[in-house]
């Protein structure tokens, strides 16, 4: 307990210094956490994607196209609940900046359990119930001005049989998608009238969702589906939505080595520069350690003093630090999605932040617990 | 004269006295070494990537898309394919055939060499017309493929990073059996692409439109009499593009990205390194005390002081700089880099050090900025006093 006046005295001793200190310790942590955060959350992605919903495509790409006819096929491998044909493309809206994903799909009965969608049963029955419906994702109707029941031009990559790119949908509703890595910008049109409108690629889907009867399963049916069409025109590779965004995942694995070696570089500057502080701090008290010494402190609890500072003092720092990166955040995920800061993080920070305190701190405070009493006083 | 004068008499007192400030000296060139380097290598990247994106992009090429569709993914008839051949100002080639690229594209699924991770990769239908088209390309190994033949040629970025595209190797490509015959260099490149006959491609993957087009011009020139042409022809629903402005907005949100991590990260980096710099510059402003004080007495002026002091924090960020950028190039000039799904070289340049160094000197510059003043600020009795 007699230690915290002192260890508190001695952190305010040269108060710009320690502020400065602090700073730095503070800006160090800051970067360590968007680091991590970033990394995080890319993990995030995978582990939140749904591991019981199955996607089945061509063997070859996820956009080989495959014909409608497959769905009863798979529809006859046991265990599978519901099968969603789907279809992709895309759009702008009024000008090319404003790019709108399109996926059609065919609304059978009970479809919404092959997708992580979330959608009010009168939107679907609206949806269901109208050719030209399109249920569009939750935020779109914010950012471009539209209203439920409204008729919304769009300009398709897909060609009609008019040879017009120029589409028209009515809004029946909105979605929500609780998949992280789901489209933001996203509008669900009626596969039927779609394949019916097109020019080219009649009767083809990019992908097939499937929903199983028992999660429990999951493996079994996508080896199922696949060998039901082994060796067939059109072979298929069945897989978890997770294991779909593992495969994506492994794209950016560069950034394990890009943010190890950012924040290993700003781990090496930092210590050297907290170092080279407590060096000159410790010299500088040199005789006020002495007239503790000669007060009865042994060497030890000298030692553990100067430590001790240098502790409080890194590890509030980081914690502040890895509050403020967790208000860079918002900034951050105009680029990347589902930055997070889980507590193994914070944690992880704290350890370094310590790690570096005792480091930088362990060689003047050998240096003052080693101090001859004596000598110190006398100024030499 | 006489600031000048008293300028420099401060400042080679300063650095004169280096070597008894190892430590704090030492702490603001690897606090700036570390801040720059990074920078410098974050900035790398974006070098890289637009050195590969734009590096091969020529004026003469255009690059034709369904009106209002996104370039790569048209649906583009053969009726159509037929009318482009005959738009005006395209070059001809050695046997006097049109120079026009028809392609269509399907992912195709490979293997890293490393890991055994999945990747997807485009394969490519191409015509003939693909090596006048795009004259960077050059043949390393082996030969073109043959028209009408199950037959891929790869860049060399396959080979070196997926497993199966050595020459001779067979892939099994919806259910057909495919050879690579050969192995090329594509100008900047460092994406893995396949290239294979256009009509193999479009029979084996059951497709009847070319997923783009693309024409090389006689000259940049014609570019607007061509694009009017095909806007004037009915029967045609493209939009003519010329590479430059495809490329640029196919890689605007990568350039967008590299960018912002760079200078976000570099930023952060700086406050920290100015931040041990301003730490480093009050010790040795400290431990000076007694000498800017007697200066002072002896009647130097404070400004000349503060310029030789900001000056001297200055010339010690710079050592930092360099180093910053010589590590940088060091470790990772050269090296291939696939962030965001995109792998292209990192690239240092001389530009990059130079605003390394630019950065350097504002941090020098900020760092010292406080110190300094407190240094002429002092009273030059209490300095002198105490002693």
């Amino acid at each position: 307990m007699k230690f915290l006046p002192l260890i508190w005295a001695g952190i305010w001793r040269k108060p710009g210094r320690t502020i400065l200190i602090f700073l730095q310790v503070s800006v160090a942590f800051a970067l360590f956490g968007v680091l991590q955060g970033l990394k995080t959350g890319v993990e995030h992605v995978v582990d939140e994607a749904r591991a019981d919903l199955l996607l089945v495509h061509g063997s070859l790409s996820l956009i080989d196209p495959l014909p409608l006819a497959m769905l009863e096929g798979i529809k006859s491998v046991p265990g599978v609940r519901a099968v969603v044909p789907v279809e992709l493309s895309g759009a702008i809206y009024q000008n090319p900046s404003q790019k709108v994903g399109i996926v059609a799909i065919r609304p059978d009965e009970g479809w919404l359990a092959a997708f992580t969608f979330t959608i009010a049963p009168d939107y679907d029955t609206a949806f269901r119930n109208t050719r030209t419906g399109a249920i569009v994702r939750e935020g779109l109707l914010a950012k471009y001005g539209w209203k439920i029941g409204d008729h919304i031009p769009l300009i398709f990559t897909t060609m009609q049989r008019n040879r017009s790119t120029d589409w028209a949908f009515d809004i029946v509703g909105t979605y929500s998608d609780s998949d992280v890595g789901g489209g933001k910008e996203t509008i669900l049109i009626n596969y039927a009238y779609f394949d019916e409108a097109r020019v080219a690629g009649k009767g083809t889907v990019k992908h097939f969702n499937v929903a199983v009867t028992d999660p429990k399963l999951v493996a079994a049916v996508a080896d199922a589906i696949d060998q039901r069409f082994a060796n067939s025109a059109n072979e298929t590779r069945t897989e978890s939505l997770r294991e779909l965004a593992q495969s994506q995942m492994q794209s950016i694995g560069d950034l394990n080595f890009l943010i190890r070696a950012i924040v290993s570089a700003v781990l090496v500057a930092l210590l050297f520069a907290t170092a080279t502080m407590m060096m000159q701090s410790t010299r500088e008290r040199t005789p006020e350690l002495a007239v503790l010494k000669s007060l009865g402190f042994t060497d030890r609890d000298v030692f553990l003093l100067i430590l001790a500072e240098a502790l409080v003092v890194f590890i509030v720092a980081a914690a502040c630090g890895l509050a403020l990166a967790t208000l860079v955040f918002p900034l951050a995920s105009r680029y990347v999605m589902g930055l997070s800061m889980p507590m193994i993080i914070v944690a992880v920070g704290l350890a370094w932040a310590a790690l570096v305190a005792v480091v930088s701190a362990a060689v003047p405070a050998a240096q003052a617990a080693r101090l001859n009493i004596a000598a110190a006083l006398a100024g030499r | 004269m006489n600031f000048i004068r008293q300028f420099f008499g401060v400042l080679v007192v300063g650095l004169s006295g280096i070597t008894q400030r190892i430590a704090p000296v030492l702490t603001i060139i690897i606090g700036v070494t570390c801040a720059v380097g990074v920078l410098v290598s974050m900035l790398a990247m974006g070098t890289g990537a637009r050195r590969e994106e734009m590096g091969d992009v020529r004026d003469d090429r255009v690059i034709l898309a369904t009106t209002g569709g996104r370039v790569w993914q048209s649906d583009i008839s053969r009726e159509e394919a037929a009318a482009i051949l005959g738009m005006p100002g395209i070059l001809k080639g050695a046997q006097g055939e049109p120079v026009v690229v028809f392609e269509s594209e399907v992912p195709i699924e490979g293997r890293r060499r490393v890991t055994g991770n999945r990747i997807y990769f485009p394969l490519i239908g191409t015509t003939q017309t693909i090596t006048q088209y795009l004259p960077e390309m050059r043949f390393t190994s082996g030969r073109m493929f043959q028209s009408g033949l199950h037959e891929l040629i790869a860049s060399n970025p396959c080979a070196r990073q997926f497993t199966g595209f050595e020459i001779g190797d067979r892939r099994s490509i919806h259910g057909g059996n495919w050879i690579i015959v050969g192995h090329f260099d594509k100008g900047q490149a460092q994406q893995c692409v396949v290239y294979a006959d256009v009509d193999s491609i479009m029979s084996t993957f059951g497709r009847n439109t070319y997923s783009s087009v693309s024409v090389r011009l006689q000259s940049s020139a014609q570019f607007e009499a061509f694009r009017d042409a095909v806007g004037a022809n009915p029967s045609l629903h493209l939009e003519a593009h010329r590479e430059r402005g495809v490329m640029q907005d196919e890689f605007k949100q990568l350039n967008a990205i590299l960018n912002f991590v760079s200078y976000f990260v570099g930023t952060i980096m700086a406050i920290g390194a100015t931040l041990g710099a301003v730490n480093s510059l009050y010790a040795i402003v400290d431990s000076r005390r007694r000498e800017l004080a007697t200066l002072r007495a002896m009647g130097f002026g404070s400004a000349a002081i503060v310029a030789s002091l900001l000056c001297e924090s200055m010339l010690l960020a710079i050592p930092g700089a360099l180093l910053g950028s010589a590590l940088a190039s060091v470790m990772f000039n050269g090296l291939a880099a696939s962030p965001f799904g995109y792998s292209f070289q990192l690239t240092v340049t001389p530009a990059l050090a130079m605003i390394g160094v630019i950065w350097a000197l504002a941090m020098g510059f900020l760092g010292g900025l406080l110190p300094a003043l407190r240094a002429a600020r002092v009273p030059v009795t209490t300095a002198l006093r105490a002693i």
